[in-house]
């Protein structure tokens, strides 16, 4: 019995350079814009003198987490990066986890509403979920080069694939788990759809769905290192070429800026979360 | 929801309070891997076209695969880290139509497998008596590399049934090294020279009498297609950039291994001691 194997992968290389060839001066087009945001914002970041940028993002942190004790972290971890000499580096990845983060929002969370909302979208939703948050990075990085090109957009474009899927999740979850009790009681008082949308289910549902947004901030950062093999530089960069080298100890050294970053971010969209309470 | 408007307006604000300095002018973009071969020829080669013909050029530290992918979608316009016959086989056979080979930039680079010079077994063709020593184990490199396949059949030809080619990565592959070395233990690796180890250990390649790890290998440059076109100047140095010999290289890498110094200084610093040849790249 000899079956012959299924040419999978042929289709798929058949299909990607139907892509490149028909369709990459469009993403390339689109990368050359994002390139010059992404830029801006880099260097705008860094026009900032370290200290004053520390102190900034420090009161910041206060301010918005209302807790003092996360203001001194900010300060003190900010300031251990700028000692390790790391400052440019962890800029231009926090430019990127920005970006990248924002990007994955605002597809995922009215994706995740569309979801709760429809069945027939949910149902072909959830499957290529299970696909973005499986698939190993590497098999589409490569691939995406002819798109976006080497650098920073192309570790957008896989960073938003990665790290979207809890956007979308826990916002369909959110607006899911709004009790029937309170949904009949809108559609008592004869609200349309939109407005139970509104100011019902996603005033209940906003804590999950920022819950979902922690998460997308999170996986954005846990996957510098990776998109760093497509030449995003930044801290993961710093991992990577450390690793590659052998020396541990700048590597762990770029290690702990990422740390310190999310947890920084992932405090403070906590405290923001528990706020709206 | 307040909050993080407030935290966006503040980001906006930053950025549009900063002056965005984009660099005008001529740009060329290059991709390495980040081995320190690569690394080594790629400051050389980004000192002369920035210091001498004044282009602004940016070097990227990436994976071989999306090195070769880049250069072959024209998205960068070339490198000079593609080992030849043996190691990049596979890429450039994938990639032949979109690119160009411009040649060696040095010969006498080399696949083999090593071990400490401690380790007395001087040939492949012993390992098998020894493997109990070695644990059975071949330490490799990226599953995807060259040298990995031409070791597979290494494995095959000298019916190595005693040893398993453990895949990991060129970092692993180092980090065992390093480690075996501490404790004085036995172990082999899939090496490649020139690279660092060889300067920071006391190594020796084994003997290959059947040849199967591939004779010497050579390192070349590769540009994307239409590159003579777009940007001659820059064909033209990445066209005559060549080492008089690899001992040339392997000098500029053990300066980049000195505690502290900086790629792009001894990239300077090279031009400076070699300029007769630096500007017979520029004619």
């Amino acid at each position: 019995m000899d079956i012959p194997k299924i040419p999978i992968g042929h289709f798929i290389e058949l299909f990607i350079n139907f892509l490149v060839d028909h369709f990459s001066f469009a993403t390339k087009a689109f990368s050359v814009v994002m390139e010059a945001g992404l830029e801006f914002l880099e260097h705008a970041m860094m026009a900032v003198p370290p200290l004053v940028f520390i102190v900034i993002a420090a009161a910041l942190v206060w301010f918005l987490s209302k807790k003092r004790s996360l203001g001194i972290f900010t300060l003190v971890g900010l300031a251990l990066i700028l000692n390790l000499g790391l400052w440019n580096a962890t800029i231009s990845t926090i430019a990127l986890v920005l970006i990248s983060t924002l990007i994955a929002i605002l597809i995922g969370v009215p994706l995740g509403i569309l979801a709760a909302m429809n069945k027939t979208t949910n149902r072909i939703v959830m499957p290529i979920l299970d696909v973005m948050q499986t698939m190993p990075a590497f098999v589409y990085l490569i691939p995406a080069i002819p798109f976006f090109g080497l650098g920073k957009v192309a570790a957008i474009f896989s960073t938003v694939i990665f790290a979207m899927p809890p956007s979308i999740r826990l916002t369909c979850l959110g607006i899911r788990q709004v009790p029937t009790e309170l949904v009949e009681c809108a559609e008592a008082f004869g609200s349309t759809r939109w407005q139970r949308l509104i100011k019902l289910e996603l005033p209940l549902a906003t804590n999950t769905i920022l819950a979902g947004v922690n998460q997308t901030v999170m996986l954005s950062l846990s996957m510098v290192v990776i998109a760093a093999m497509i030449g995003a530089k930044g801290l993961g960069g710093e991992v990577w070429k450390a690793i590659q080298r052998l020396q541990m100890g700048n590597g762990f050294e770029a290690g702990i800026g990422i740390v310190i970053v999310a947890m920084i971010l992932d405090r403070v969209l906590q405290q923001i979360g528990k706020r709206n309470n | 929801m307040k909050r993080i408007v407030t935290l966006l307006a503040v980001v906006a604000l930053i950025a549009a309070l900063a002056v965005p300095s984009f660099a005008g002018g001529k740009k060329v973009k290059l991709a390495y891997v980040e081995w320190d071969c690569a690394a080594a020829s790629t400051n050389i080669v980004k000192a002369v076209l920035q210091e001498r013909l004044g282009y602004d050029v940016e070097i990227l530290p990436v994976a071989a695969a999306a090195m070769w992918q880049a250069v072959a979608s024209g998205d960068v316009d070339g490198m000079v880290t593609a080992w030849l016959p043996v190691t990049h086989a596979d890429y450039l056979e994938r990639f032949k139509d979109k690119v160009e080979d411009l040649g060696p930039i040095a010969n006498g680079a080399k696949l083999g497998w090593a071990v400490p010079s401690y380790v007395t077994v001087d040939s492949i063709e012993d390992l098998n008596k020894n493997a109990d020593k070695f644990n059975g184990k071949i330490i490799g490199i990226d599953p995807g590399a060259g040298l990995m396949r031409v070791s597979e059949n290494a494995l095959k030809e000298y019916n190595l049934d005693k040893f398993e080619l453990v895949e990991g990565s060129g970092a692993t592959m180092t980090a065992a090294l390093s480690n075996a070395i501490k404790n004085k233990e036995w172990i082999i690796v899939t090496a490649w020279t020139p690279h660092w180890m060889f300067g920071k250990w006391d190594l020796k390649y084994l003997k290959d009498p059947k040849q199967v790890l591939g004779g010497a290998e050579h390192i070349d440059t590769v540009v994307r297609k239409g590159l003579k076109e777009d940007m001659p100047e820059v064909y033209k140095v990445l066209n005559n950039f060549k080492y008089t010999s690899i001992d040339q290289l392997q000098k500029v890498m053990a300066w980049n291994q000195e505690p502290g110094s900086d790629r792009y200084e001894n990239a300077l610093r090279f031009i400076k001691e070699n300029k007769a040849q630096v500007d017979s790249w520029l004619k």
